[in-house]
């Protein structure tokens, strides 16, 4: 069982179910390299990670932004704070899921640019890093 | 002579199927398979299985040489081609008869006869069934080409005798275009084919397609088994068909079954095949035209099964083997309704564009009225060397909507992830208000192209499915790269 805001999902085989109050929802799930596929009420969903020359290396560097309006449900860095990978630095809440922003590599934050509460849009800078 | 042994030519869902009837016969199945198909579906249905060579169709479903020798090397004493790759051709036809092999279906001679557009059309008008009223006018001057227009009567299309393709073909509603339409026409066609000879035809304008089901054994008898409305098509290509269908009348339905069985008759015809009609109007006063005749099993072959409670392929390898029809015309009737759904691995949102990749989950919906005829599985490739179809979605219920109803809710149950399919796409075909009118002209798709390809964004319960699916990675249903951040993964879907 794994719950995401209100949605509690689970699986049996290839089946995935998700409950939101009463309503079930029966889906089938796979993964590809960047490529989630999601089988729900006869629609395929294609669900994409970011192009490969968007996508980070080993070092956080750069910035990180939101792909989609969300917003800002918590900051867990402050500027100077080194980062390792993997840890969450923001938690954003889009389509009424919570989502952790985590570092892509380890580095040390130069700037948090957003708070809790603020609605960021796509591609505006929440972290820079140095 | 009864069969004892058959060699399927072909591949995919057809050879599937008829290896199920050969099962049913107690016939011995033989597939062939190229390199790429060495563990597919079709070789493991099948109780035998020969190599015909590499995966490019030209050296392997389409290699004459090797598909005989295939046959003959492995004992079978006939060889079914199932449809597309040599089912049509008159050579492959023959070269299994100089072999000693029965090639189940039309002799060699009825599949040339047929084959030449011009030579069908001189038989079959001869046999009294309407064509599309053209001509081909001696005196090829302006003046000729439009008294040839004003004989066929308006609208007509002006086209390139010498080919087809859209290439030098110009629409005219009357005779105030022509004066442009004709040496406009006669400059494609000479670029296109370097021969500007003109053809003009009747354009027959938002037609249906109709085709009849024909059968005929070796002893002279031939009957038909009604019709197939197959008038949702893209690029010419068959998505949806169905039977009985909506614009035919008991009385139009006859004088259709009728011509069809003349034009077989014609040809000195025998076993399974399909005269296709373009129908003008529908009902007692819908006048049809013959197209063209298709000298071999139609993928659509299940829906006439459905609604006649026969089965197509027993009865062909039955009229094969020398036997009689296995019905008389008064024998056959038209029970309930039947709809075929085609399920392509391709992108109806782009251009229908053939998708190739693996089938990460593939489960086909069951139930009462379903019927799916497939040649893929879980854990496949869909191969980009072959026809992108994974499956018929056949759905039979009491009348129209029962059938209608049951292949949508089917298919609502038809996940396949890996590819991008037409799933969605069909869905929404079947729920066009439209198509439940049954008001359908082979227009339909490009008509009401945004409606179809409508597609809702994904949900809550979906997002949450899709980050859980990275958190958590089925044993079955994940590919070999390792689940990572979900966020990084969310950012921006298709469909």
């Amino acid at each position: 069982m794994w719950t995401s805001g209100d949605v509690e999902v689970w699986r049996r085989g290839d089946e995935l179910f998700a409950r939101k109050g009463e309503r079930v929802e029966r889906m089938f799930a796979a993964v590809a390299g960047d490529v989630t596929w999601v089988f729900h009420d006869g629609v395929t969903y294609r669900i994409e990670a970011p192009s490969a020359g968007r996508r980070r290396g080993p070092q956080s560097h750069g910035s990180l932004s939101s792909p989609m309006p969300a917003t800002v449900v918590s900051v867990q860095v402050a500027p100077g704070d080194t980062v390792t990978v993997g840890q969450t630095l923001i938690v954003l809440e889009a389509m009424k899921m919570e989502l952790p922003v985590r570092a892509p590599g380890d580095g040390r934050v130069k700037s948090v640019n957003c708070k809790a509460g603020d609605l960021v849009q796509p591609d505006v800078s929440l972290i820079d890093f140095e | 002579m009864a069969i004892r042994r058959l060699l399927i030519a072909n591949r995919g869902e057809i050879a599937v199927r008829i290896a199920r009837a050969c099962r049913e016969l107690g016939v011995e199945a033989v597939a062939i398979y190229s390199d790429r198909d060495a563990d597919a579906p079709h070789v493991r249905a099948a109780d035998r299985a020969v190599r015909v060579g590499p995966a490019a169709p030209a050296e392997s479903y389409l290699n004459i040489g090797a598909i005989v020798d295939a046959a003959r090397t492995s004992g079978a004493d006939a060889v079914h081609p199932g449809y597309g790759f040599l089912s049509e051709r008159a050579a492959f036809a023959k070269a299994c008869t100089d072999a000693g092999l029965i090639f189940v279906g039309p002799p060699a001679s009825a599949i040339d006869a047929m084959g030449s557009k011009i030579g069908a059309r001189r038989l079959i008008e001869r046999a009294g069934v309407p064509v599309v009223p053209g001509q081909t006018p001696a005196d090829q001057t302006d003046a000729g080409i439009e008294a040839a227009a004003r004989a066929v009567g308006f609208p007509v299309l002006i086209k390139a005798s010498a080919g087809g393709g859209g290439k030098g073909m110009r629409i005219a509603r009357d005779g105030s275009s022509l004066a442009e339409s004709i040496p406009a026409a006669r400059r494609e066609a000479q670029a296109a084919f370097g021969d500007g000879t003109l053809y003009v035809e009747r354009l027959i304008e938002r037609p249906r397609h109709i085709e009849i089901q024909v059968f005929a054994d070796a002893h002279g008898h031939a009957v038909h088994l009604f019709e197939r409305d197959c008038s949702v098509q893209r690029r010419h290509q068959k998505v949806i068909e169905e039977s009985p269908s909506p614009a035919l009348t008991p009385a139009l339905r006859e004088r259709m079954g009728a011509a069809a069985v003349a034009a077989a008759l014609a040809c000195g015809y025998q076993n399974a095949g399909t005269i296709e009609f373009l129908l003008d109007g529908r009902g007692d006063a819908g006048r049809f035209y013959f197209l063209e005749m298709n000298t071999r099993l139609q993928v659509e072959h299940p829906v006439t099964e459905s609604v006649t409670g026969t089965d197509l392929v027993r009865a062909q390898l039955h009229v094969a083997a020398g036997g009689a029809l296995p019905w008389a015309q008064a024998d056959l009737t038209q029970r309930g309704h039947a709809i075929e759904c085609r399920v392509y691995a391709e992108d109806p949102a782009n251009g229908f564009l053939p998708q190739a990749g693996p089938l990460l989950v593939y489960r086909e919906p069951a139930g009462p009225g379903i019927r799916v005829d497939s040649g893929v599985e879980q854990g496949a490739e869909v191969p980009v060397q072959y026809d992108p179809m994974l499956a018929k979605l056949i759905a039979s219920g009491e009348h129209r909507a029962a059938a209608i109803a049951r292949a949508v809710a089917a298919l609502r149950r038809f996940p396949i992830l890996g590819v991008r399919t037409n799933v969605a796409f069909l869905v929404n075909v079947l729920r066009h208000p439209a198509f439940a009118a049954g008001d359908v002209q082979t227009s339909f798709i490009d008509d009401h192209l945004d409606d179809l390809l409508d597609a809702p964004a994904p949900s809550d319960a979906v997002m949450a499915a899709a980050a859980f699916a990275r958190e958590s990675p089925s044993a079955t249903a994940a590919a070999p790269a390792a689940a990572a951040d979900p966020w990084r993964d969310l950012r921006g879907w298709g469909r």
